[in-house]
Formats: C-alpha cells, structure tokens, sequence
C-alpha cells in the first residue's frame, strides 16, 4: 500500500516531466525545421533595406568614395521629365493591361464556364500563354509584330488594314505593349474567375431563373457580385506584377523607342547597369516599389469593401 | 445541372471557345513554323504557310563546330551552354528549395511556434519582392565575396522566386491531409521524426512533385537575375536575347531557339495540368 502509492506519487510527477520535455523538443525540432527557410529569406530582406540605403548614397560603379547624399538622388529625379515620363508609362501599362485582361478574362472565364465540347477539350490550352517564358514571349511577338514582313502585319492586311508599326514606333509601341501582357496573361485572370463561377450555388441561379430572372440580368445581379472579390484578387496579384514588369519590356523594346515605354523598372536597370550609377537606379526602384505598395493597398481595401457587401 | 442549349447556341459557343484557343495557341504554331523555315521563306511577303521544313536553324544554334558553314555566314552560337546552365541552376534552384522549404511548410501546417502567422505573412510577401531593388546591391556584393557568375551564387538567389512559393504550396498541400492519421500514429508510439518521414511524406508525395513541376518553371522563366549576376553561367533567357542582336535576319534562328525554351514548359502542362493551375494562381485561389 505504501510501497503502491508512493510509486504512483513518484510516477505522475515523472510522466508530467517526460511530457513537458518532449513538448519542448518537439518545438525545437519545429525551429530548427523552419530556421534555414527563415534565414534565407532575411537575407533578402536585409539586401532590400540595403538598396534602399543606397538610394540614399551617390553610388556609382568604381567609386572608391561614396558620400550619404540623403534625399539628392530623389530631389534630382524628380526634376526631371524623363522621371515623370517613366512614371507615368508605368502606371498607364499596368493600368491599361491589368484593366483589358480584368474584362476579357471573365468573358474567357464565362466562355469556358459554359462546358461545351470544345472549351473541355481546349482548357489546357488557357495555361499556355502563363507556362512560357516571358522573354520567350516577348522575342516571340518581337518577330510577329516586324512592321516589314511580321505576320501580324500579314493579317491585318487580310482585314484590309494598312501597316502598323507595332513597337517601332513611339506612337503605338505603348499600346503593343500592352497587347502582348494582355495575351500573356488575360488566362491568369480567366482561370481565377473560372475558379469563381464554380464556387457559385447551383440553386441560386436556378432560383432566380425560376423567379423569372433572364439569363443577362442573372449575370449581373447575382454573378457579377459574388465573383467581384476574385476578380479583385487578381486584379491585385497582376497589378503588382505588372507595375513590376520587366522581362516584356526589356524583350521588346527596351524602353524605346525614344522614350515612349521606358518605365520604372526598365529606367532602373539602364541607370544602375548601363549608366553604373547604383545609388540613381536604386531611388528609380524605390519608387517604384513605392507606387507598387500604394496600389496594392488600394486594391486590398476595394477587395475587403466588395467583399463585406457580399457578405 | 447542365442546362438544355438550343443546337445553334451550341454552335456559336463552340465556335467562339475555337477562336479563343486559336488566339492563344496561334503564336506558339506561328513560332514553330518560322524555326523550320530557310532564311530567305522568312523573309518573303505574303508570309508562307506550306514550305519545306528544314531543321538548320537548330543546326546552327547547337553546332558550335560548324558555326560558319550556313547560309548565315560566319556566326557563332553556342546554345548549349546556356540551356545546360539553365537546366543546373532550376533543378538545384528546386532541390534547395524543396531541401529548406518543405521542412517550414510542414512546421507552419501543423506545429504551434510563435509568430507563427507573422512568418507565414512575411514569407507570402517575397512573392511580389521588386526584384531588381534586390538585385542592384547583390551585384556589388557578388563581386565582392566571388559569387558573380556562379552556380552556387545564382541558385541562392533564385531561392528568393522559388522559396516563399515551395513553403506554402507545401503548407496547403500538408493541410490537406488528415491530422488523424498522424494522431493516431503518434500514438502508437511512432517518434515524430518518423511519422513525418513514414506517414506525412508518401502521402505529400504527388503534391511535392507538382509543386516541384511549378518551381522548376518559375526558375526557368527567369530572365532579370541571370542578366545581372551572371555572364558565362547566364541562363537560356539571357542568351535569347543575344541571338536578336545581329538583326532582322537572325529571325529563324532566335524562332529555333524560341521553341527549345518553350518545350520544356509545354511538356509540364502535359505532366501536370492540375498542379500548375493550381500553382499558377495559388494565393488568389486556394
């Protein structure tokens, strides 16, 4: 008897022991598990603040000496007009692309969404566009839209359409541009809003049908509102991309010509790589990320007031 | 329900779905056609549908030792080197990336650290990381510590493209599987090494290889990184975009090496179609 209960006051204290420890092994094994991944990625993070210290310094590749300047390099840029030109071609390709490929990718998404034979059959199709390389995509449409002898300009013909210039020229190279990010990612939108319709309540649709409700107004009063939040999202995701896009433009034009789409990224590249002066380029990219996080957070709160009212 | 269509709206969608696909798939049909064509085919106006195919463009693109016996002169290409670093730095890029990340994915699926939903958020948000603010002091830095142009030097780097996506497909793809299943193993005693090595892993397996598929294509999309860190250790991006530098009449040659780029990603929509929607739009859809 005393022999039992002294073995069971010995033993629960034990167990609780023999639990704890392995609770904070396992913990450890989670830590150590995660720590590698962690590490690696605040390297980047840590080169991330450093280009933004080196907006802050005048740079320039082979310098021995490099001078805190503070604000000069943005005080400079902004006086200039090739600065606001780079702005403003960022924010009309984003806005231009990621505004086309919101619209024709839910007319794609609709398409495919209505299940006839050939949309089962073609679905892989959708991804092709989004598993090539961009810079394969860019020289691709480089050799299409040749304002000599492209195909592009072949096809036009055939509708009766004189030669285009495509991106050799600074009055339609903006819009080319933009053509070809449509084609490239208008399926990134279709496939997330196609995602979207399938989410959508069978019975709600058919009740509406039932209460009289045509097949345009059943789109939009009862679709349209339930997959605006993915349209958001999307929009969101290719919006930051696209203000970041550099592989088509740098593919196709390189900014050119004149300086008809040179953006922010492409100006970026050219002042710290061509021009060697880091400290210029890294305030170009700064700003950049800078116009990347306002729209990002723009887009976020019209996605969280759309998607309170769906409820 | 699928709803009854009159046969003529049938039509008309089905028509409509054909043109769409017609639009996305005719480039690529376009590109393969020029790479088969002869110089001068490409050249005429109208362009040409029907002709002769031929496969001297590749010839000239993986021929270093008969550079100059073409019809292009005497022009160098060497395609190989650049498609074989490309090949190196995605695959390890991959391994790396699975070796580090699959681990964090696990931990954030199913272990309780703290901040935990802080690091899952600060490792999402590499996935709109401006690149090129990166890349602008990494090049001092690479020069300085010797890992311009090398292989190890260039798939760290990627690890910023390829990391953050391989801890959460893992992460969601962990989710997935039923937490009992573990439970119960645990409880019969397996050590926790072991449960995740015999039970959790077999069973991520066709997640992790999609997954794999997905990060792979990322890597070998990648253009910006190979342009600034790396010089005879480029990837098959960068070395596309040389073969535009001599001029219009390089058009076939660039349309060859076009295809060679475009193939392995092609493959992986055969392979895997379903991974790489899901990849492709993970973080918008879940």
């Amino acid at each position: 008897m005393t022999l039992q209960s002294s073995t069971s006051q010995l033993a629960s204290p034990k167990d609780k022991a023999v639990t704890s420890a392995q609770d904070s092994r396992l913990d450890w094994w989670s830590i150590a598990a995660i720590t590698p991944a962690i590490i690696v990625l605040l390297g980047f993070l840590f080169l991330f603040f450093y280009g933004v210290f080196q907006s802050l310094t005048d740079l320039k590749f082979g310098r021995p000496l490099v001078h805190f300047i503070g604000l000069n390099n943005y005080a400079a840029l902004i006086k200039t007009g090739d600065f606001w030109n780079s702005v403003r071609a960022t924010l009309v390709y984003a806005g231009s692309a990621v505004l086309a490929q919101a619209v024709l990718g839910l007319a794609l998404a609709k398409l495919f969404a209505t299940d006839v034979f050939l949309a089962r059959v073609m679905r892989p199709v959708i991804l092709l566009p989004l598993v090539l390389p961009p810079m394969s995509v860019a020289l691709m449409w480089t050799t299409m839209m040749d304002p000599q002898n492209g195909i592009m300009n072949y096809l036009l013909s055939l509708a009766g359409i004189s030669r285009f210039a495509w991106i050799s020229d600074p009055n339609t190279a903006m819009f080319s541009l933009v053509l070809i990010d449509v084609w490239t990612y208008t399926p990134f939108f279709a496939l997330i809003i196609f995602a979207g319709l399938q989410g959508i309540n069978e019975e709600i649709k058919e009740a509406a049908r039932v209460n009289g409700a045509k097949g345009w107004a059943t789109f939009l009063h009862i679709e349209l509102p339930l997959i605006t939040p993915y349209i958001l999202i999307a929009a969101v995701f290719r919006l930051i991309e696209s203000l970041n896009q550099f592989d088509i433009i740098f593919g196709t034009t390189q900014g050119g010509p004149g300086n008809s789409t040179s953006v922010l990224s492409v100006r970026a590249y050219i002042t710290a790589f061509q021009n060697l002066a880091f400290g210029r380029g890294a305030a170009l990219m700064v700003v950049n990320w800078m116009i990347v996080l306002i729209g990002t957070f723009a887009m976020v709160k019209l996605w969280r007031l759309v998607r309170q009212r769906v409820g | 329900m699928r709803l009854k269509r009159p046969t003529s709206t049938n039509l008309i969608l089905n028509l409509l779905v054909g043109i769409c696909a017609l639009i996305l798939a005719f480039p690529l049909v376009w590109i393969v056609m020029t790479s088969l064509k002869q110089q001068a085919e490409v050249m005429t106006w109208p362009p040409t549908f029907l002709f002769v195919p031929t496969l001297d463009n590749f010839r000239v693109l993986f021929d270093v030792a008969q550079a100059g016996a073409t019809s292009y002169g005497t022009i160098k290409v060497d395609f190989l080197t650049p498609i074989t670093n490309s090949v190196v730095i995605a695959l390890g890029s991959v391994i790396i990336s699975l070796l580090i990340g699959v681990p964090a994915g696990y931990v954030l699926a199913r272990r309780d650290i703290p901040l935990k939903e802080d690091i899952a958020f600060f490792i999402l948000g590499f996935r709109f990381a401006p690149v090129l603010l990166v890349v602008i002091p990494l090049f001092s830095v690479f020069q300085a510590i010797g890992l311009y142009d090398t292989y190890i030097g260039m798939i760290w780097v990627y690890q910023v493209v390829t990391l953050p996506m391989i801890v959460w497909l893992s992460r969601s793809y962990i989710e997935e599987i039923p937490k009992d299943i573990e439970e119960a193993a645990a409880m019969d005693g397996a050590k926790p090494v072991r449960v995740v090595l015999h039970i959790v892993l077999p069973l991520l397996k066709p997640g992790l290889i999609g997954a794999s598929l997905l990060i792979f294509l990322l890597a070998w999309h990648n253009f910006a990184l190979g342009l600034i860190l790396s010089s005879t250790k480029a990837p098959v991006t960068v070395a596309l975009l040389k073969l535009l530098n001599p001029g219009v009449q390089f058009y076939p040659v660039m349309a060859a090496g076009l295809v060679v780029t475009m193939v392995i990603p092609v493959i992986l929509i055969v392979i895997g179609q379903r991974h790489l929607e899901r990849g492709l739009t993970f973080g918008a859809v879940k």
